[in-house]
């Protein structure tokens, strides 16, 4: 255990390093975006009522945890690849997880800001106030595991250029296909149904009832979803990183 | 032996055999050269050491131990420099190392006295503060060396350490390679670079399609060339370089390619052929000529061809020449 936190703090470094540059940039652009989502699908729905503010403010952050998972990471993973970095990687002595929860902590930790500054915007642009429950730290990571496990899975298991259209989709669905900004209850029964299996609506469902408790308390059920899509996902990762030709 | 290798075999699916019954050792404080054409099986072979490619068949122990049963094992106790170039980007060569010293097991304090001691060694220092994507190819590539040789572990592996570095540099590179060597490490190098790496190594392997095809120290290696040296002449046409190819007092057929002649004579000739060459010259017939003794990347194309088979050069034997 030792050999992993040692290691663990040392990709961190060289990560931190690595991506010092480009953090910035990316801290901005997370922060917009999820403010964006909340001002912007207000324009879409011209009347709000409180569950439609209620879904747009706690959906925002969950489309820049999802967007930092599903999206940026496949596609980091697959110019990695490209660029003969997973190959040096795979030869260093450090543990795969160790490695992948580096690389998963500062992408999940440039996350953070725009998820807060989403909530920020929604209680100013909607008049809205929750019941947070403290519970929202566990959802909070939770989602993260879900979306980063699913998401290096994605950028590992499939071809460079594959994953970059895999993780266009992604984005698009969460924005826009899934019940993560509104309730399931506006898609076809069909589609309702097919996202009973997808991870998006236990995401959105894990952030907003722990944002703002309903009065038959937190459930257990997204919790559950969410652990076994992000173990699912890693293990298929850690398959192919340990995997040998 | 720290590393012994026995009858390693490597098969891909597509069926290519990238080693073929493969055996070697290397014991602590020995460099060992591989040699070999791109293709060789090179690169196949590091990467079955470090746990990162299973063989076929054959066994392979570091230390006694294991590197396929227990892949995290060999990956503490190898230091690999891999053949691509390191990712840099955003890091500096002083970043790099020290990182890369300590991930690999090294202390704080060592890590950096390390450091110093490698970008001081490689005089690396004008660009130790630079990020990796400012720097040259060959910075690049010393900085990947110092990386795997900071802390090498007991057995440390380079992959052409020497491409796109300059000169002086692959001097200094070879002499941190022997240091290592005298720290007690068991040394691989892979290279291209057949005569320079002579000066690092003590002993050789030279593959060729998955196979060894000669073993041993430079000077076993070199065997019978040993007493012998090699004329080469530039002729002044082709026809003239022909027939002078028959002319010389040889021990071996000449090899001719255009207008160059090389030839290996007996070190008791050299003084008759070298006033014969001089004669040759003085006549027109030849632009220039020299006498070396006979270099390893000699006795490497004997063994195991040039690149393309014969290329242009032709073997011609004197007798037919003679006439």
């Amino acid at each position: 255990m030792r050999h992993w936190l040692r290691s663990y703090s040392l990709l961190l470094k060289w990560t931190i390093l690595r991506l010092r540059t480009t953090l910035p940039f990316m801290f901005i652009v997370q922060t917009l975006m999820a403010a964006g989502i909340v001002l912007g699908f207000a324009f879409l729905i011209p009347t709000h009522d409180r569950v439609t503010a209620l879904y747009l403010s706690t959906g925002a952050p969950t489309v820049a945890l999802i967007t930092v998972g599903m999206v940026l990471i496949p596609q980091m993973v697959a110019q990695q690849k490209l660029r003969g970095l997973f190959d040096y990687q795979r030869a260093m002595p450090v543990p795969r997880l160790a490695m992948l929860a580096a690389d998963a902590t500062v992408w999940v930790a440039v996350a953070l800001p725009g998820m807060v500054a989403a909530l920020v915007v929604a209680t100013l642009r909607f008049d809205i106030s929750f019941a947070v429950s403290p519970l929202v730290v566990p959802a909070v990571l939770l989602v993260a595991l879900g979306a980063v496990g699913i998401g290096y899975g994605i950028g590992y298991a499939a071809k460079p250029e594959l994953a970059g259209i895999i993780s266009n989709m992604i984005i698009i669905m969460a924005l826009m296909f899934a019940p993560v900004n509104y309730p399931a209850e506006r898609l076809p029964d069909w589609f309702a149904a097919v996202h009973q299996w997808l991870p998006f609506q236990y995401m959105a469902q894990a952030m907003r009832e722990t944002i703002d408790v309903p009065a038959t308390g937190v459930p257990a059920l997204p919790f559950l979803v969410l652990a076994a899509w992000g173990l699912a996902g890693l293990a298929v990762t850690a398959r192919i990183m340990t995997r040998r030709a | 032996m720290l590393l012994e290798i026995d009858g390693l075999t490597k098969m891909y699916k597509k069926g290519a055999r990238a080693n073929d019954d493969i055996s070697l050792e290397v014991d602590a404080g020995q460099v060992l050269g591989l040699l070999g054409h791109n293709g060789a099986g090179k690169t196949t072979l590091l990467n079955q050491v470090v746990g990162l490619v299973k063989p076929t068949s054959g066994t392979i122990r570091i230390d006694g131990r294991d590197p396929v049963a227990d892949p995290a094992m060999a990956r503490r106790v190898c230091a690999l420099q891999p053949q691509a170039q390191a990712p840099l980007t955003g890091i500096t060569p002083r970043q790099a190392i020290e990182t890369m010293a300590r991930i690999r097991g090294a202390s704080r304090q060592r890590a950096r006295q390390r450091t110093d001691e490698l970008i001081e060694a490689l005089e690396l220092a004008p660009w130790a503060s630079t990020v990796g994507e400012k720097l040259s190819g060959g910075v690049q590539r010393l900085t990947a060396f110092c990386m795997a040789a900071a802390e090498p572990g007991r057995v440390v592996m380079f992959d052409e350490p020497t491409n796109d570095v300059d000169p002086v540099r692959r001097r200094l590179l070879w002499e941190q390679v022997r240091a290592l060597g005298a720290a007690g490490v068991a040394v691989v190098l892979v290279t291209h670079n057949v005569i320079e790496a002579e000066r690092a190594v003590q002993r050789l392997v030279i593959l060729d399609q998955g196979r060894v095809v000669a073993h041993g120290t430079p000077a076993e290696l070199r065997g019978q060339d040993a007493d012998r040296l090699r004329l080469e002449v530039v002729a002044a046409d082709e026809p003239t370089a022909h027939r002078l190819a028959g002319d010389v007092d040889a021990v071996e057929p000449a090899v001719v390619a255009g207008r160059r002649v090389a030839v290996p004579i007996a070190t008791g000739t050299a003084t008759a052929t070298l006033a014969w060459a001089q004669e040759q010259r003085d006549a027109g017939r030849v632009d220039e000529f020299s006498v070396t003794p006979v270099s390893l990347e000699d006795v490497y194309i004997r063994l195991v061809g040039t690149e393309n088979g014969a290329d242009a050069t032709e073997e011609v034997g004197h007798a037919a020449l003679a006439a």
